[in-house]
């Protein structure tokens, strides 16, 4: 009995450490550092290429005033106050293009301002 | 043949009494909201993209914040805006029947492109796509007139 419920317990143990396949994006190394400079009304590079399950850390750096950068679809959203500098840091999980806008009201091209994400495979 | 001045004097008085700017009438009221609705406003059947919940609702209340209250006040309904009632045509409240019965699609075209001949501007470009459909959502669910207190620019 004692038996059995030490090996039930050592099998739960093992799947939430291995984690469930399908569920969970594997992180593949260190994270790349993109650096993305965001000035009214455009961020540099304007496209980004990522692999899919590899950490990324997007360092965004504004050269005039608040801007902001938001992916409404990956749940990523980041602040950079005038000149300064915001990090956004994720794993992206599935692959395809996202569009992110800036997020903070910085003038009359603020709605034009985007930056698209190619994740591939 | 010159014309005496006193003539062109009066011709130039009666040019400008022409461009007095009188409040529309119920009559032209209804007939201009009849053809917006039905002839110039389309996209009708778009529908919008956003979930209708109180994360949207606040991302349109901030992107409204910072273009829409000039002229809408802070609540939708004017609050505090000194040339609302003196403009023709009127600024509506964005709570009254002749807005909302305005589909998603409809506000969000007005949104983008504006409404020519009015002071309505468009904002497409000024706020993006995402900013205009969560400004549909606050439109669709305003808080009370008076409640969000006078924008900033009037207060001084």
């Amino acid at each position: 009995m004692k038996r059995n419920e030490t090996l039930m317990g050592a099998l739960a143990a093992g799947l939430i450490t291995i984690g469930f396949p399908g569920h969970v994006v594997k992180a593949q190394g260190a994270p790349r550092q993109v650096e993305v400079t965001a000035k009214r009304f455009a961020y540099a590079p304007g496209e980004i290429t990522l692999k899919k399950g590899q950490p990324v850390v997007l360092i965004i750096k504004s050269e005039d005033v608040a801007h902001g950068l938001r992916f409404r679809e990956l749940n990523l959203n980041a602040k950079v106050d005038k000149g300064g500098s915001a990090q956004l840091s994720f794993i992206p999980d599935k692959t395809g293009d996202f569009v992110g806008h800036c997020s903070v009201f910085c003038g009359s091209g603020h709605g034009a301002m985007s930056l698209t994400l190619h994740v591939v495979e | 043949m010159r014309l005496p001045a006193g003539v062109i004097l009066a011709a130039f008085a009666a040019a400008l009494t022409g461009c007095k700017v009188s409040p529309p009438g119920k009559i032209e009221r209804a007939t201009v909201t009849f053809v917006k609705h039905h002839i110039f406003i389309g996209n009708k059947s778009q529908k919008n993209p956003l979930e209708p919940n109180a994360a949207t609702w606040a991302d349109g209340k901030e992107a409204f914040s910072h273009y829409c209250v000039a002229c809408h006040g802070m609540d939708g309904q004017n609050t505090g805006v000194p040339f609302a009632d003196h403009i023709s045509p009127p600024i509506p409240s964005l709570t009254s029947d002749e807005v909302q019965r305005y589909s998603d699609g409809q506000l969000k075209e007005i949104l983008d492109n504006g409404i020519w001949p009015s002071g309505m501007p468009g904002s497409k470009g000024t706020l993006s796509d995402d900013e205009l459909w969560a400004i549909v959502v606050f439109i669709r669910h305003l808080p009370p007139a008076g409640s969000q207190g006078i924008p900033e620019m009037y207060n001084h």
